[in-house]
């Protein structure tokens, strides 16, 4: 038995630029080595500008991603007004942690830039809630050891809109094509103050 | 003196049959380099080493080698098609795309790969399983089939270099040797021959083989479109195809597809090309592969 | 199980009343006056501290209660009623909002939740309903960004005129809520419960105008309580609760970035003395 982490495969991965946040994702769905989907998004909309990734265990990417918009649909109606991405992510964390013996198998990652401070915001966890802010980029998934090398050596400060995309598309497009759980398309997500922009990347299909 | 008499004096039929030391050579499983082998120094080292290193019946064994793969070879009306992917895994680590799964294993032509079209005289062995295994037991086989060449003044069959590796294998049987290999090859004697052989001492000569963790997926497109009077166009496509098959849908293999024709005069390389432009030219211009989305 | 034979107490009555919850209402009416004024910079709650006989200890009666660090309650009617709420409230800022989002409750959720319990206690078996009205004040952040051009600031370099925040989620600033023992609650601009409510709220109509500042709302408080009080004013039987600008001299130390001080704070004995010297 592989881990349940591994068994679906996936990667996702979030970076701060100036005044805007990228996310991106692979777009595979596996079985082991069985590649079955290859439309797969692990990226989800929680408001105008907030969103969550979510890798790992596939069944449990669709329930957790399912429970969320129920809770943040809750939140919107109770509250009468959009979740900011700070507290999607204390929402996330809690969550997680309700769940402490029997865990999720995901590894969700958050990305937003705050309405009333316009500013950007991303953070990761681990799948019992424990939150890991970063001031840089946070990734997540079966290619994530890759990820970490591509986004340190990719990486910059108060990166534009533009180079921003450019950059968190190769950072995951380099890790994935080293990771044989990963891969098949990406999609990336460039979140400004006002706008939203989505891409989908062709990746190699091996 | 009777020392000075023996040195000068021989029996009789002394030079008319194998010495005692070529006998032993001749007849042994192990080959004289196994004593070189260090192994474990525990009363049971097969049962250890399986332990340790059969990652199948024990994924958290402590000694990862390199495996999955896909690797085919058929025989058709014009010779052997022998084809394979590139890549090498560690885990989910992709260790490389660039990995040469076809040896030839001959004396003409052992280590050198000449970018010629003509045809290069030898056989022609795969790699699936353990690298290393692959690798040097394969150039093992091709020192054989050299000495083979020596002292018989004639090529190796097929038949007989396939026993050579497949005796090697069972020699080793479960000490975690890793290795699934098919030799192709053209002999006067044998015409177009193509065994399988694996660690687990299986020899098997056939028609149409896959070997590796993306067999299924070659097997597929393999057994639906072959023909044995298919040309030498249409065989090489196939062949292209069904290893483009299984890079697609198999996590562990991937890379360049790397394919060689083997003909009466010996083999020949059909290229090693990156599988990313066939594959999206074989989706857009031949409509396959649809279940794979090119916009957003 | 005890609960399966215990129905509520409080069922209709052939002419569609609860009369449990007007037995309730009548509870309030006969409690010290309390009032609520909402100001553009904040809030002021107050009411009278009556005590029985003169040997009570002043100091250890508490009516106005801190919630959140932004938002404090009074009341109107029976104090034990009223302790077993603001215990509730507490527990339910945090399990309801602040163990969930790391964030205290905006004060609109907090009076939902309040609600909730003293509604459920109008229709739970075994129990009777809550026999107090709630004021309840609090300050909210709010969502939308700061416009920036509406502040003032006056030659003390303290921000004088508020921002254009005039309360609720989306904008920030000041709310106020009433809380009834039906569960049914009210936001008010200023409003009053208890004993002398209906002749406080005539006078707080006379005197509340639009741009109240919060130094004025505490002055009209006094003046309000003034008109109904039975015994003495002085800061013995006077309780006053403010939500005012952050009060950073509480936290009990400084330096830190981003932390901030309660807006939500009770008024000492000798602040309210100065305010009546004032009067």
């Amino acid at each position: 038995m592989s881990s349940p982490f591994d068994i679906n495969g996936g990667a996702c991965v979030a970076m701060v630029g100036k005044d805007c946040v990228a996310i991106a994702c692979d777009l595979r769905l596996g079985m082991q080595a069985l590649t079955v989907s290859n439309n797969f998004p692990k990226l989800f909309n929680f408001g105008p500008s907030t969103f969550l990734g979510l890798t790992g265990l596939a069944t449990d990417v669709s329930t957790v991603s399912d429970l969320f918009r129920y809770k943040v649909n809750m939140y919107r109606l109770r509250e009468e007004r959009n979740i900011a991405p700070q507290t999607l992510a204390n929402l996330v964390s809690s969550s997680l942690y309700e769940k402490r013996f029997g865990p999720f198998f995901v590894s969700p990652v958050v990305a937003g830039v705050n309405y009333t401070t316009g500013k950007p915001f991303i953070c990761g966890f681990d799948s019992i809630g424990c939150i890991d802010f970063a001031k840089d980029f946070i990734v997540s998934g079966t290619a994530s050891e890759q990820l970490f090398g591509t986004c340190e050596g990719l990486w910059e400060p108060d990166m534009s809109p533009d180079d921003l995309f450019e950059t968190i598309s190769q950072a995951l497009l380099s890790a994935v094509d080293r990771d044989a759980l990963s891969g098949w398309g990406a999609q990336v997500y460039i979140i400004e103050k006002d706008k939203v922009t989505k891409r989908l990347l062709k990746g190699r299909q091996d | 003196m009777d020392k000075l008499i023996a040195q000068y004096t021989r029996s009789s039929h002394q030079n008319e049959f194998y010495s005692e030391q070529e006998q032993h050579d001749l007849t042994e499983s192990h080959p004289p380099l196994s004593l070189k082998f260090s192994l474990p120094p525990i009363d049971d080292s097969r049962a250890f080493l399986r332990a340790m290193t059969d990652d199948h019946s024990n994924p958290s064994c402590p000694i990862k080698l390199a495996h999955g793969t896909t690797t085919l070879a058929f025989r058709f009306q014009g010779g052997i098609i022998v084809a394979t992917d590139s890549r090498a895994t560690a885990g989910n680590w992709i260790a490389s795309q660039t990995v040469k799964k076809v040896i030839p294993v001959s004396r003409l032509s052992r280590g050198e790969d000449k970018p010629t079209d003509a045809p290069t005289p030898g056989l022609l062995g795969t790699m699936a399983g353990g690298a290393a295994d692959c690798q040097y037991w394969l150039r093992y086989l091709s020192q054989q089939c050299t000495l083979h060449e020596i002292r018989h003044k004639r090529r190796i069959t097929v038949a007989a270099a396939s026993k050579i590796l497949a005796n090697l294998t069972y020699g080793y049987k479960g000490y975690g040797l890793s290795m699934g290999t098919m030799l192709a090859g053209m002999t006067p004697q044998e015409g177009p021959a193509l065994y399988y052989i694996d660690s687990d001492g299986t020899r098997l000569p056939g028609n149409l083989f896959c070997v590796g963790s993306g067999q299924t997926f070659a097997y597929g497109v393999l057994d639906a479109n072959y023909r044995y009077d298919l040309s030498e166009e249409e065989a090489l496509e196939l062949g292209r195809r069904s290893i483009l098959a299984a890079m697609h849908r198999d996590a562990y293999s991937g890379g360049f597809i790397n394919l060689y024709h083997v003909k009466e005069e010996g083999w020949v390389h059909h290229g090693f090309n990156d599988m990313n432009p066939i594959f999206w030219k074989t989706k857009l211009e031949k409509g396959e592969f649809s279940n794979v989305t090119s916009e957003l | 199980m005890a609960d399966r034979y215990s129905f509520s107490l409080t069922t209709f009555s052939p002419s569609g009343k609860l009369v449990q919850i007007e037995y309730a209402l009548n509870a309030v009416n006969s409690g010290v006056t309390a009032l609520g004024i909402k100001a553009t910079n904040g809030i002021v709650l107050a009411t009278e501290k009556k005590s029985s006989s003169p040997l009570i200890d002043p100091p250890s009666l508490s009516k106005i209660s801190l919630i959140t660090p932004d938002i404090g309650m009074v009341y109107a009617g029976m104090g034990p009623d009223y302790r077993v709420l603001v215990d509730k409230a507490r527990k339910v800022s945090h399990t309801g909002y602040k163990r969930i989002y790391n964030e205290y409750p905006p004060t609109r959720i907090l009076v939902q939740d309040v609600a909730r319990v003293v509604q459920e206690a109008t229709q739970s078996g075994g129990v009777r309903p809550y026999g107090v009205s709630l004021l309840i004040a609090g300050w909210d952040e709010g969502v939308e960004p700061d416009s920036g051009d509406v502040q003032q600031i006056d030659e003390d370099g303290e921000p004088k005129k508020a921002t254009g925040k005039t309360g609720g989620i989306m904008k920030g600033g000041p709310s106020l809520y009433q809380v009834d023992p039906s569960g049914s609650y009210y936001p008010w601009k200023a409003t009053a419960i208890g004993k002398h409510a209906t002749s406080a709220k005539t006078f707080l109509e006379k005197r509340y105008t639009e741009g109240l500042e919060l130094e004025d709302a505490i002055h009209i408080a006094l003046l309000t309580l003034k008109e109904t009080i039975e015994g003495e004013m002085n800061g013995d039987t006077i309780e006053i609760g403010i939500v005012g600008p952050p009060a950073d001299h509480l936290l009990g130390y400084e330096g830190v970035e981003c932390s901030q001080g309660p807006r939500f704070r009770k008024l000492t004995k000798e602040e309210i003395e100065d305010y009546l010297t004032n009067l």
